[in-house]
């Protein structure tokens, strides 16, 4: 019952106008940078971050939140019709997605697709009410031991997650804290590694380091590696499933749900890991097991779910243990931070405002979504059209107005995807690391 | 002894040479000892693990196959950082307006597919923006001309 009200009282916050304007921002824009393949939501995450330096914190987080699981939705559009996943968690998608659109069946595939991701994140969003909470209480009560552990354990999923070597992913983890080491010692209040610029008393700017690992980066691999996109659009035909098909997808919805609410809360996990698992999943227990990787409804529509669910799920470590588990919730955490606010268990109390209006605008979100993708479907599918020439010299002007001068210093170019995504997380959660030593230093 | 895996190699070396890097600069502070820590500590342990993993990596590429490393885009990555540091110059000494145009100019250099037309137009487009969004609307503390 008190979920009830906290919920009622987080859709009075997420219905003023203002944050239903920010969240139809965040879901287009997540929609569109899900589309177009070669621009992800974490870049977008990144490249906005800047721009919420002048908003409340409550419709900055709504707008942030919506592109990343907008993005979800949009993804499944180019994995179905060019066979490209438009985002790393449909990949699966285009197994079965793109072998229906083969068939002619493009218009069914997106349609199950939005409203398989619609269910999930409308439980999603129930889930994290009902578990968010309670786990925010259970952490409060937590010590600088439990902290340290809880880190441990970040890190440690951080390596055991990423794909590729395992040695390098335990040396960029190195790598992250020493970045995170720059400022201020909170045992000696010595400034290190700061080159006598008082800027970086501080540390590293969390948006220059986001925007140096996560926009700059790929704009410069997208300059050089083209892909060779054929468009397949040729009749997308009615949207709607069949009720034939959605008597079949119907469990795959509730596996795909339930499996991504569950990998989405674990660290490392998010919507990636829980579309892989639910077409696993799938596959296995589908019955009759018929026609995977041909074109089967149901391997459309679990993933797509999982993807959803995880990625609405992953926001409960974020909001209750200040914990990201995978890049973009280390970049809400940077725009937490940047709002002045610790992200803790605290947050749930101190701002319950925030706390349920971003709960609240995450199920209007998905509503949003839903009519942004059925109906419009074809505005999106023109988009693919686009040259990413377009969308370069954008980012790196919004890269460059992050209001730090050492931008550039921290831009390493690492390759892989998986190693900057451990320095990402590693580096932030050194950083709150600091927020807290800080916050425990002066209650002494 | 052949090199069998380029990638793998340099990969290592860069990491030597980030982890000295850090222990190098950390020597300027108090080491301490383990009892009592000084500011010097931390980043000196976990330099040297950093390059500690970076010699195993690059001893390992020697003793297994890898990948090689791929071209090495000198123009985009060097272009790209370059808008970025004149920006920043530009920014503080020239302003909002000869910053944007400077960034846009020089940044679109980074790709082979450049139009000058279209650059001009590009950057006389953000100008607009920046000085709307981040001026005007969110109302950041940024010069736009040379000397307001």
């Amino acid at each position: 019952m008190e979920t009830l009200n906290n919920l009622a009282f987080g859709l009075g916050v997420a219905l003023s106008w203002q944050n239903l304007l920010y969240c139809f921002i965040g879901c287009f824009l997540g929609t569109l940078v899900g589309v177009l393949p070669g621009i992800g939501p974490v870049a977008t995450v990144a490249m906005l971050l800047p721009f919420t330096f002048g908003l409340e914190p409550a419709p900055a987080l709504i707008m942030l939140a919506g592109i990343y699981y907008g993005a979800q939705y949009g993804g499944s559009t180019t994995a179905i019709l060019v066979n490209i996943p438009g985002e790393t968690s449909s990949v699966v998608t285009t197994l079965d997605g793109h072998q229906m659109a083969r068939r002619g069946r493009a218009g069914p595939a997106l349609g199950i697709a939005a409203i398989g991701s619609f269910i999930a994140g409308c439980i999603a969003t129930l889930v994290v009410a009902y578990f968010a909470p309670p786990l925010a209480e259970l952490a409060l009560k937590f010590g600088p031991a439990d902290y340290f552990s809880l880190m441990v354990f970040g890190l440690i999923a951080s390596v055991v997650l990423a794909r590729g070597s395992l040695l390098k992913a335990i040396a960029m983890v190195c790598f992250g804290i020493l970045l995170g080491l720059i400022g201020t010692d909170v045992n000696s209040g010595v400034i290190r590694f700061a080159f006598g610029w008082p800027e970086l008393g501080d540390g590293l700017g969390f948006v220059a380091l986001a925007m140096a690992f996560f926009g700059i980066t790929d704009v410069i691999f997208n300059l050089e590696h083209k892909e060779k996109q054929e468009v397949f659009t040729s009749r997308i035909g009615s949207v709607l499933p069949t009720a034939q098909d959605v008597r079949t997808c119907i469990g795959s919805i509730a596996r795909g749900t339930a499996l991504g609410a569950i990998l989405g809360i674990l660290p490392g996990g998010g919507a990636l890991l829980a579309s892989f698992a639910a077409y696993m999943v799938e596959k296995k227990v589908a019955r009759p097991p018929r026609m995977f990787g041909q074109g089967d409804i149901r391997g459309v529509a679990a993933p797509e779910s999982a993807n959803n669910a995880g990625a609405q799920t992953s926001f409960i470590p974020m909001l209750t243990l200040g914990i990201p588990s995978n890049p973009t919730m280390a970049l809400m955490i940077g725009a937490l931070m940047i709002q002045g606010i610790a992200p803790g268990p605290q947050v749930m109390t101190e701002r319950p405002g925030l706390f349920w209006g971003l709960i609240a605008s995450m199920w209007i979100g998905n509503l949003m979504l839903l009519v942004l993708n059925l109906p419009l479907v074809g505005l999106w599918v023109k988009l693919l059209a686009v040259p990413t020439a377009c969308c370069f010299p954008r980012s790196s002007c919004s890269a460059a107005s992050a209001p730090t001068p050492s931008t550039t210093r921290s831009s390493t170019s690492t390759r892989s995807p998986c190693c900057r995504r451990s320095v990402m997380c590693c580096s932030s959660s050194t950083a709150s690391r600091r927020r807290w030593c800080s916050a425990s230093f002066w209650a002494q | 002894m052949r090199i069998r895996a380029p990638k793998d190699f340099w990969a290592g070396l860069i990491f030597i040479a980030i982890g000295g890097g850090f222990i190098l600069l950390a020597q300027q502070y108090r080491l301490g000892d383990l009892h009592r820590m000084g500011p010097a500590m931390f980043p000196t342990l976990v330099g040297a693990l950093l390059a500690g993993l970076g010699a195993v990596i690059a001893l390992r590429a020697f003793l297994s196959d890898g990948e090689r490393v791929p071209r090495f885009y000198a123009r985009p990555i060097g272009l790209s950082l370059l808008a970025i540091v004149l920006f920043g110059i530009a920014l503080q000494w020239l302003g909002l307006v000869a910053g944007v145009a400077v960034l846009v100019l020089v940044g679109a250099q980074a790709s082979r597919e450049v139009r000058p037309l279209e650059t001009l137009a590009l950057a006389a487009v953000m100008i607009v923006f920046s000085v709307g969004v981040f001026v005007w609307l969110l109302g950041l503390p940024l010069p736009l001309w040379l000397n307001s």
